[in-house]
């Protein structure tokens, strides 16, 4: 889980170290703090990105003095293209933005104080500042889904609840285009279960990520589309893409109904794993104690395998346990593995069972004293079932 | 469609009206002097550079009336860039928030204040587009210049990678309208010239070097008037010239009367010649009719064929006689009736005296309506079977050369009896 969190960070930096070597001396820093550190917006997994190094200086000036370049920032399920231009020669002064395609963007210098007290030493300034600046770019966004009313509305009521008003990005789609308006917001009651998924597993809140992204094609409202984003190891976590399906957005519906159903149905569906994963651990506990010196080996971390060794009447074998994702829902398999006996493919003799006296609604301690009970009345065949197709 | 251009109304308005709605088009020059000042300062700087424009804003109206509409007025507004103040470095007259301050751009200013139209700005490798602050910049400048269509020239460096190409872009935004932001900039006489001819700006030289070497050297070129001595020259020679033509005119006028006249005379003896040829055909015939009358005692005029008797026989249907000439006691002489029949026959072209001739009904004749003066003529020459075509035969009876020996012949022999005196002598043929 670990290593799919870092291989992704990696893809979306695209080698960061390259393009602060090209910089301006002075401006390095800056850019820096930007690069490695920034994380704007709700989407914490895709980092902020710098394309497009370009200089200010005369052509014969020696680099490294590149001083203007484009940031590259995700909002909204979308990608803001900002340039920023500042000036090698004079270091000090603070940049200036173009704000690509969003020309009518124009923020208040006021509400950006980190412009105003533009303060060069300082490595997190720019940071800062472009934090700022996608917080004016927000309230411009709401501004521009006032020319929607259904969208407006959705908006609004979605504010009014605290549950979700803190933590949401909009993004008004342009008239012209085939991009429509766009509502992504954290589902809420994802936070405190993450936090306590990752006190069991080894998740990192700080890298993963569950966001919902409504899109509305038109201003009725006709045509929603929402999507789940989920950061890969709590997809994996959850059971894999296919585990997780949104129901589609009705229509007639408002957001303000939709969002708690989906928030539900994925806290039901972690709640779930984390049940699960309380249970499986049960389970090994409870193993343990009962079988004691027998444990082999057990998966520590998910709790989702054990092996042991056990001896009955001088024959030993070896049993091993694989519990399922939605266990205690499915029962574990259980494998019998001989020591003495071979197939003929070199392998050792195992049978695997997995229908067996059983019941979810069993604790670990029954589970383990069924399971006790089980070897002991399945051993005989098994160790016939050995001496007779295995080979020593 | 007939499209007229009325006038131009110049007014010159600094500033111009800058509604929406009126002025819909504009048009941008700069001088190639100043565009390359402005291009020199630029490149130069080690970063981005500024400063402002100044030069004039003028309004021209023009009205157009074609067909389809009364009139419709267009006004177009005219920016020209005459000259630029840049400026010694960034910040120098706004803050870190983009804020202007007044006093130190009248400081820049100075007295250039109120010509500025506009300002400029010079990054490298950056968009076409207005920045951020450079729009914040824009509104306040605006408002304290206040010059409401104030435009914004930005130029941009672009280089390619390795240094090979570089390429300097410009474009002239007028951001305080909605639509059509972005003006097209002329640099005039930069570009094709080889079909265009050299345009003269208007930019005011208020260089004091130019106006003292033409004070010194101006009167090699300049009379007392302040015209130009090449021009005074030139139109003498075109003063010259119209005389002459004049007198040419009236040497022209006189020879084509004196060939008028000359021309008269030449008609006239043309039928005096064709008279006399008619006579001495007639006479002829009528020796010859007289020689056949003795040797066949019978009326031959009404079954003889021959051309003659038909024409006579003709010439007795006549439906009206001449009248004569004008009757006097003494008959007039042979040769004063020739005269007088010319005069008659010259004058033939005239509706008047052409009525004295008489109109026969050519016999075989294709039936043509011979309404003119000419009918006689007409038919008789349809009847001689010279197979004239329609159109031309009045000609041919005064002009024609060739046919006139036989025509004028029966014409005469047919003008004969009605010239006639009462006494009748041997000259005219008896028509019986």
């Amino acid at each position: 889980i670990l290593y799919c969190g870092f291989y992704l960070w990696k893809m979306n930096n695209m080698s960061p170290e390259v393009a602060l070597h090209r910089i301006s001396p002075e401006l390095r820093p800056l850019l820096c703090s930007v690069v490695r550190n920034g994380r704007v917006g709700l989407d914490s997994t895709n980092c902020l990105r710098v394309t497009d190094l370009k200089t200010g200086c005369t052509s014969l000036t020696p680099g490294p003095c590149c001083d203007r370049f484009k940031l590259h920032i995700p909002y909204a399920g979308e990608t803001l293209k900002w340039d920023i231009i500042f000036n090698a020669r004079y270091p000090e002064l603070p940049p200036d933005f173009i704000f690509g395609e969003d020309a009518e963007f124009l923020p208040e210098p006021s509400e950006l104080p980190h412009l105003v007290q533009w303060d060069a030493g300082d490595p997190e300034c720019l940071l800062q500042l472009v934090k700022e600046l996608i917080q004016q770019y927000h309230q411009y966004q709401c501004q521009r889904l006032r020319e929607s009313s259904r969208l407006l509305f959705e908006y609004d009521s979605l504010l009014e609840d605290p549950n979700y008003g803190r933590n949401m990005e909009i993004y008004a789609g342009r008239k012209n285009s085939w991009v429509g308006d766009r509502i992504v917001l954290v589902c809420p009651s994802f936070i405190s279960i993450m936090s306590s998924l990752s006190q069991d597993t080894a998740l990192d809140p700080g890298e993963d990520v569950a966001l919902l992204s409504v899109s509305f094609e038109d201003a009725e409202a006709t045509q929603v589309f929402p999507k789940l984003y989920l950061s890969p190891s709590i997809e994996h976590a959850l059971g894999g893409s296919s585990a997780l399906h949104i129901p589609a957005f009705p229509s007639g519906g408002c957001l303000i109904d939709y969002v708690p159903q989906v928030c539900q149905l994925l806290t039901n569906k972690v709640q779930y794993v984390i049940q699960g994963y309380h249970k499986r651990r049960e389970y090994i506990a409870a193993f343990l104690s009962h079988f004691g010196m027998g444990v082999v080996e057990y998966d520590a971390e998910g709790f989702t395998k054990l092996t042991l060794l056990l001896m009955w009447k001088d024959f030993c074998f070896l049993v091993h346990v694989d519990l399922p994702l939605y266990f205690p829902r499915d029962q574990p398999t259980l494998t019998f593995q001989s020591v003495y006996h071979f197939t003929n493919s070199g392998q050792l003799y195992s049978q695997v069972q997995k229908s067996y006296p059983y019941s979810p609604r069993w604790d670990g301690n029954e589970m383990a004293k069924r399971a006790k009970a089980y070897f002991k009345s399945f051993i005989p065949q098994f160790q016939e079932g050995a001496f007779a197709n295995g080979k020593l | 469609m007939y499209h007229l251009l009325m006038g131009i109304i110049e007014c010159a308005a600094a500033g111009g009206s800058g509604i929406d709605g009126d002025v819909s088009i504009m048009a941008a020059s700069i001088s190639g002097y100043t565009f390359s000042s402005v291009c020199f300062h630029s490149a130069n700087s080690n970063s981005d550079h500024e400063g402002f424009l100044l030069g004039e804003v003028r309004q021209e109206e023009t009205v157009s009336i074609s067909d389809t509409q009364i009139s419709t007025a267009e006004l177009l507004q005219v920016v020209e860039i005459h000259n630029h103040d840049p400026c010694a470095q960034l910040f120098s007259f706004y803050d870190y928030a983009g804020k202007v301050n007044e006093d130190n751009l009248n400081r820049i200013l100075k007295d250039r204040r109120k010509s500025v139209i506009g300002w400029y700005r010079f990054r490298r490798n950056t968009q076409q587009q207005m920045s951020f602050r450079e729009q914040i910049i824009h509104k306040q400048l605006t408002q304290l210049l206040g010059v409401p269509d104030l435009v914004f020239l930005l130029f941009s460096f672009i280089s390619t990678a390795n240094s090979s190409t570089h390429a300097l872009e410009y474009v002239l935004f007028r951001p305080n309208r909605r639509y059509n932001q972005r003006i097209t900039l002329t640099i005039p006489n930069l570009g094709n010239t080889s079909q265009q001819e050299y345009k003269v700006s208007s930019v005011p030289n208020t260089s004091l070097n130019y106006a003292k070497v033409i004070k010194e050297h101006g009167a090699e070129f300049f009379d007392k008037d302040g015209v130009m001595k090449d021009i005074r020259t030139i139109f003498q020679v075109y003063s010259a010239l119209q005389d002459k033509v004049q007198a040419v005119c009236g040497e022209v006028e006189q020879s084509e009367r004196v060939k008028e006249k000359i021309q008269e005379d030449v008609n006239k003896l043309k039928q005096q010649i064709a008279l006399r040829k008619r006579k001495t055909a007639e006479e002829e015939r009528r020796l010859r009719e007289a020689q056949n009358a003795e040797s066949h005692p019978t009326s031959e005029e009404n079954s003889e064929p021959s051309e003659t008797s038909l024409l006579s026989r003709v010439a007795f249907h006549a439906p009206s006689a001449p009248e004569r000439p004008g009757t006097s006691p003494n008959p007039p002489s042979y040769s004063d009736l020739l005269s007088q029949e010319d005069s008659l026959l010259s004058s033939s072209s005239s509706p008047t005296s052409a009525a004295l001739l008489p109109r026969p009904q050519a016999v075989g004749s294709p039936g043509h309506p011979t309404p003119g003066p000419l009918g006689m003529g007409l038919g008789l020459s349809l009847g001689l079977g010279l197979g004239l075509g329609d159109s031309s035969e009045y000609e041919n009876l005064v002009s024609e050369a060739a046919h006139l020996p036989m025509v004028s012949a029966s014409v005469l022999a047919q003008g004969r009896p009605a010239a006639l005196s009462p006494d009748g002598d041997a000259r005219g043929s008896q028509t019986s």
